[in-house]
């Protein structure tokens, strides 16, 4: 990347700019599709940043660059918000068509990568076994509620506006700023701290949902093992949830059919 | 089931559907909290959260990862908390229905998410030599036709499911001869496995993860002994 | 433990090679085989944020990856072989017969390209590249995921497999 490409003193935009684009991010997949991915999102949560380039909507460099950032891209949703925050500067600093292109080309993946071990493999599984460990431990509905949603939400909204801080401060030098420590080493301590919540919330919370099944609790863990077992043979090849609608079905079947 | 607990049904489902990718991926999609909405809403959360606790454990195991195809468990799980809610007193077949009815939805639901991104795609097609052109009016058209058609898809996607499940499920527990306690094992063992699995597919690959699930295996081992 | 997988991906290195197929296979290492990110500092510096600290990635041209992969295949970690085009696929086949399998896992819309699979758009030439691999002994499927079935390559040029 040249030092052309990336001043280091950042244009600025006015806040109701950011705002809109804060809020057009929640919608990055709106119109997700197999033609352009999220593309059209890029060029959606782009376009109120876009407006301040000479000439404005109408003018040419609006046009041209519009037409660049809604080509095909796809990355984890909330990362997007990286690669708006630096191809915004990109484009207002006007750097090299080509060269924004290729840069746009090669976040894709990276953002998806990061993003999918830290949120969908990380932090999601992580505050989802924290709330079934909640539930186990005797919470009602409300505390769970609010357990989950607002631990998500509070990484999954500081990402997103670290993602547009950050990609806009380092424009197209952001691969810097993606190897900080929470992006490279936060998923495998978030897999620790999940491993050790599953433990808790797994029996905390069969204990709760077994209720009046309380005296078959022999024959639940010997199943549980076998078929966990199972599962993970099969690792790759069937996925578990689909083996649980057979269960359940013939668990169902049989219930109506042996009266 | 009365027209306004089909239309809070049908109404929750697609703002929930919409969650899952659209907008605004708060995670208010997730089962445990769909399930739950959805039984508060209909009067009885604690069962809401019954329903949705037991599809979270099996929801573990799906990474929506890149462009792959996986359950939609929104829309589904507001069926599920919805089907054990519209049981006015909890019978034995009750939650494997309400689970089964939930994981039979997310099946279907992850292929009409399928559809809606074919659908999605086709709209884009037409408007591509606009984009090219640099539309920012293409763009924010294309945006919000997909929204919309999200949008309407969780909502048909719910009502549909409960309109076929909830009369399914009324017929099967009326015929349900399994005791209780075998029917709730059944689900329970289902789920634990399928969440254990899940466990081991998402962290064992994570440098000393075993010891650290046998250290909160303990933990929780001995909060059940002393409570 | 060798290269498992030679998989023609042109998101290169994203989540449904790191997570998808990493965990369950346990991935050691990518080889990236590419003639641009082989060149490239700062792409390979941006490749390198998308993998755990743990996991290797090697960069490569088609020539280096074709002196490269005994030693590749010799190491004791399981690894994926990654290029983001039929064509340099098939310019690493011609310099390494070894290879038997292809994985097609992600080609996507561009203008020229008709719809496979949800995630394999394809033009009449890289159809016709796509035959001769085979013709040559090489087994071509597309599979995204490692859950997701396997689709033999006349069932993907006949478009049929997701309709």
């Amino acid at each position: 990347m040249t030092a052309s490409a990336a001043s280091l003193v950042a244009p600025s935009l006015p806040v109701h700019t950011w705002v809109e684009i804060f809020i057009r991010q929640l919608a990055v997949q709106a119109s997700w599709n197999y033609e352009l991915l999220l593309g059209t999102g890029i060029g959606f949560c782009l376009e109120p940043a876009l407006r301040h380039l000479t000439g404005g909507r109408e003018g040419e460099a609006y046009r041209a660059a519009m037409a660049r950032q809604s080509a095909y891209f796809n990355a984890h949703p909330y990362l997007t918000a990286v690669a708006v925050g630096s191809l915004a500067r990109a484009e207002l600093e006007r750097a090299p068509a080509g060269q924004i292109e290729r840069f746009r080309t090669a976040l894709c993946g990276p953002l998806g990568s990061v993003g999918d071990r830290l949120v969908w493999a990380g932090w999601l599984p992580f505050c989802s076994l924290l709330a079934l460990a909640a539930f186990g431990l005797g919470a009602g509905p409300v505390a769970v509620l609010l357990i989950f949603l607002g631990l998500y939400n509070v990484g999954h909204i500081g990402l997103r506006i670290w993602g547009l801080r950050v990609g806009w401060t380092h424009g197209m030098r952001v691969a810097a700023a993606l190897a900080n420590p929470v992006l490279r080493h936060g998923p495998t301590h978030i897999a620790r701290a999940a491993a050790v919540l599953a433990g808790v919330a797994l029996p905390l919370a069969l204990e709760r949902i077994i209720e009046p099944g309380r005296a078959l609790l022999g024959g639940v863990l010997l199943a549980t093992v076998v078929g966990a077992a199972l599962i993970t043979r099969l690792h790759g090849r069937v996925e578990g949830w689909r083996i649980a609608v057979g269960v359940l079905a013939a668990c169902a079947l049989y219930a109506v059919v042996a009266r | 089931m009365t027209p306004e607990q089909l239309f809070t049904v049908a109404l929750l489902g697609a703002v929930i559907g919409l969650d899952v990718v659209s907008f605004p991926q708060a995670m208010i999609s997730r089962p445990i909290v769909a399930a739950t909405i959805s039984g508060l809403l209909l009067g009885d959360p604690a069962g809401g959260l019954l329903v949705g606790a037991t599809l979270e454990l099996i929801a573990l195991e799906t990474l929506p990862v890149g462009a792959s195809r996986y359950p939609e468990w929104g829309s589904a799980s507001v069926v599920g908390g919805a089907l054990f809610a519209l049981r006015p007193t909890p019978t034995s077949g009750a939650l494997t229905m309400a689970v089964l009815g939930a994981l039979a939805t997310a099946w279907v639901g992850g292929w009409t998410m399928y559809v809606i991104r074919r659908f999605n795609g086709a709209i884009a097609r037409r408007w591509i030599p606009t984009l090219g052109l640099g539309s920012g009016r293409a763009v924010i058209a294309i945006q919000t036709a997909g929204i919309t058609a999200d949008f309407v898809r969780g909502g048909l996607l719910a009502l549909l499911a409960i309109l076929t499940f909830d009369p399914l499920t009324r017929a099967m527990v009326g015929l349900w001869s399994l005791d209780a306690r075998l029917s709730r094992a059944v689900v329970v063992a289902a789920a634990a496995a399928v969440a254990a699995g899940a466990v081991w597919k998402l962290f064992h690959n994570t440098p000393g993860a075993r010891w650290y699930f046998a250290g909160g295996l303990a933990i929780g081992l001995l909060l059940l002994v002393i409570r | 433990m060798a290269i498992d997988l030679y998989r023609i991906d042109d998101r290169l290195i994203h989540g449904q090679v790191v997570v998808g197929w990493g965990q369950p296979l346990n991935l050691g290492f990518i080889a990236l085989v590419d003639d641009e990110v082989a060149g490239s500092e700062w792409e390979q510096e941006l490749y390198r944020m998308g993998v755990p600290p743990d996991m290797d990635v090697y960069f490569a041209t088609p020539d280096e990856a074709s002196r490269l992969l005994d030693q590749w295949n010799e190491d004791q970690r399981p690894g994926i072989l990654l290029t983001g085009d039929i064509d340099t696929m098939r310019r690493l086949i011609a310099l390494c017969p070894s290879i038997k399998t292809v994985n097609l896992g992600g080609i996507h819309h561009r203008a020229g390209r008709t719809l496979k699979l949800r995630y394999v758009y394809l033009t009449p030439q890289e159809e016709e590249a796509l035959r001769a691999l085979e013709r040559s002994g090489v087994v071509v499927t597309a599979q995204d995921v490692p859950s997701a079935r396997a689709v033999p390559l006349d069932d993907v040029l006949r478009g049929e497999a997701e309709r």
